[in-house]
């Protein structure tokens, strides 16, 4: 029996394609894609810098976005996972340049894969410590009541942040532990500007975790387990989710993100107890500027945002640098209160 | 198979059931008849986890199921398929099936599953790519049923399946559970339309105010004075 459904269902596909794409979100990143395009021609530094910060801000943004999308918790103690990875990324990666700096013209393996174990032992510290924060922090509030959950969380959170920054300052000191460079090695030369091999590096870890990221978000069976969570709780409890496993697991991966972040950017960002505030910060802005809990929206609209910066410290002024994309974030608010990619529908990955 | 023993259950200042008794046995399919408010979600919702008893006993197999978190219902081999559907609105037929079959990690399994899901609800098939959120009212009390049955569950928990539907989708929502229960599944249906239920099911109960009020074979409850004059209106 094949008789045609006189109203047939909204089917997204059926949009004229023209009309799907003309909308306030798509005209945006249309203007940001013309605005580098022409910029790859006049000035292919800006292009450079905005890739490379655009990536970091995206690893700091998703894991921001993961958590509010999945678990409802403003997270502003995200800024200090990223002072967490750049510390330990220092005690790791400290003994290796010793071990450079007393042999030069030694082991070239050791030159180059040497930043990569303080990475790597970062993100999993982070990974570890947030997982375990999840545990002993938000299951107890959990269990206790979900009234008023973002609110409770925001100031558990905020505080969690200023105890953080001043165990590290207890413990470690307030000074700058930092690395002058990862690769000691001559720039790259891309599109006719010198990059250092630490951007280009940067660059490259941003894309290939945030791959990663999404892959694991959209093709495994746990990953599609935390969309599931994030859009109907109780449909994954249906569904023999445990939710307690994927808060954790969350958790753990976005301060993970987070860390990585630190200790990729270790050479820029020197550990202090409050290195991460600046972080946190920017991040906020790309998750305001993306819709909340939004993480496919929070990795384009970190590119969004680092175009602003680059743009600002070209054109007007290094002390500018935070203000044009406020005023920008401010300007979309105005038109999209939800967001660039906000909508009605809660999700992790889906607009 | 599954049996509540003065079973009290409700939420933080309502209690709603007040000694609740029955059971249900391997391959019936069994009903649960009543007025709003009588308690029939609460039911099914102490049940699937949800909300924990107060006191009385729920039993699966001879397993003690109150205290239990509903994911672990679940995982026992309870399939659940909740009055507000709680399908995932922004993912695709495909996927919110996927999702469904969560607690298997047989490959192969999921997909002799899925195709049997297809062939109960072929209009699943054809939009199987469509997000859940953009489906009509049947297509997503079917996607419902289909993501209940993936794990393959020895009793399902159906809430008020004709809720909001239009006679046709109705009929062949109920006609799909009859479908399920000649292969042999276990139901326990919630439902209003009392003429209807009758007519498919095995036996069922008659809840009021939070009490087993009647129980009897659908032709039993049909021809029962109390059944014709409250629910049938005869």
């Amino acid at each position: 029996m094949t008789t045609t459904p006189a109203a047939a269902p909204t089917n997204l596909r059926r949009v004229p394609i023209l009309k799907r794409y003309l909308t306030f979100t798509w005209i945006t990143i249309a203007i940001v894609v013309a605005i580098l395009i022409a910029f790859t021609f006049l000035r292919p530094s800006i292009v450079v810098d905005t890739l490379v910060t655009g990536g970091m801000w995206a690893l700091m943004a998703a894991g921001l976005a993961l958590v509010f999308g999945v678990m409802n918790i403003p997270n502003f103690a995200h800024g200090e996972f990223f002072m967490i990875g750049s510390l330990v990324a220092f005690f790791v990666f400290s003994p290796i340049q010793k071990a450079m700096t007393d042999n030069p013209g030694g082991s070239t393996l050791l030159q180059v894969l040497g930043p990569i174990p303080g990475m790597i032992v970062a993100a999993i510290i982070g990974f570890c410590a947030g997982a375990l924060l999840e545990v002993i922090l938000f299951r107890p509030l959990r269990k206790r009541s979900r009234d008023q959950w973002v609110m409770n969380t925001f100031l558990l959170t905020a505080g969690l942040s200023v105890i953080l920054v001043n165990s590290d300052q207890l413990i470690f000191g307030s000074d700058n532990r930092g690395v002058t460079r990862y690769w000691d090695v001559h720039p790259l030369k891309i599109l006719n500007v010198s990059v250092s091999v630490d951007r280009a590096a940067v660059f490259v870890i941003a894309m290939v975790t945030i791959l990663l990221f999404s892959m694991f978000l959209l093709r495994t069976r746990t990953g599609r387990a935390m969309r599931a969570v994030s859009q109907d709780e109780s449909g994954a409890q249906m569904a023999g989710i445990s939710l307690n496993r994927i808060f954790t697991l969350t958790m753990g991966l976005s301060c993970g993100l987070a860390s990585l972040a630190g200790a990729a950017l270790l050479w820029l960002y020197p550990s202090t107890p409050t290195v991460g505030q600046q972080p946190l910060y920017l991040a906020w802005y790309v998750v305001i500027l993306a819709g909340l809990g939004n993480v496919q929206g929070a990795i384009i609209g970190a590119f969004i945002v680092a175009l602003l910066q680059t743009l600002a410290v070209y054109f007007v002024g290094i002390g500018w640098v935070d203000v044009l994309p406020t005023a920008f974030i401010i300007l979309i608010l105005l038109f999209k209160p939800s967001g660039l990619f906000g909508s009605e529908v809660k999700g992790v990955w889906e607009q | 198979m599954l049996r509540l023993t003065a079973v009290e259950s409700g939420y933080d200042l309502l209690q709603v059931l007040w000694g609740v008794d029955l059971h249900i046995e391997e391959g019936e399919f069994v009903a649960i008849l009543g007025p709003n408010g009588a308690g029939k979600t609460t039911t099914l919702r102490s049940i699937a986890g949800f909300v924990p008893p107060i006191r009385g006993s729920i039993t699966f197999r001879g397993k003690e199921l109150s205290g239990i978190l509903p994911h672990q219902v679940s995982r026992i081999g309870i399939g659940y398929v909740s009055e507000s559907l709680n399908l995932f609105p922004s993912m695709s037929i495909y996927e919110n099936l996927l999702v469904g079959a969560y607690t298997i990690k047989d490959k192969a399994r999921v997909k002799t599953t899925m195709d049997t899901v297809f062939e109960l609800f072929p209009r699943l098939l054809e939009r199987k790519d469509q997000l859940a959120g953009t489906l009509s009212g049947g297509e997503r009390k079917m996607l419902a049923i289909g993501r209940g049955l993936m794990p393959d569950p020895a009793l399902l928990l159906v809430d008020e399946p004709s809720l909001g539907l239009a006679p046709i989708p109705t009929l062949a929502t109920f006609e799909a559970l009859k479908t399920l229960r000649e292969r042999g599944m276990t139901i326990l249906l919630v439902e209003q339309n009392v003429n209807t239920t009758l007519r498919i099911v095995d036996r069922a109960y008659v809840l009021e105010q939070g009490k087993v009020v009647l129980e009897g074979t659908g032709e039993q409850l049909l021809s029962n004075n109390h059944v014709q004059e409250a629910y049938l209106g005869i």
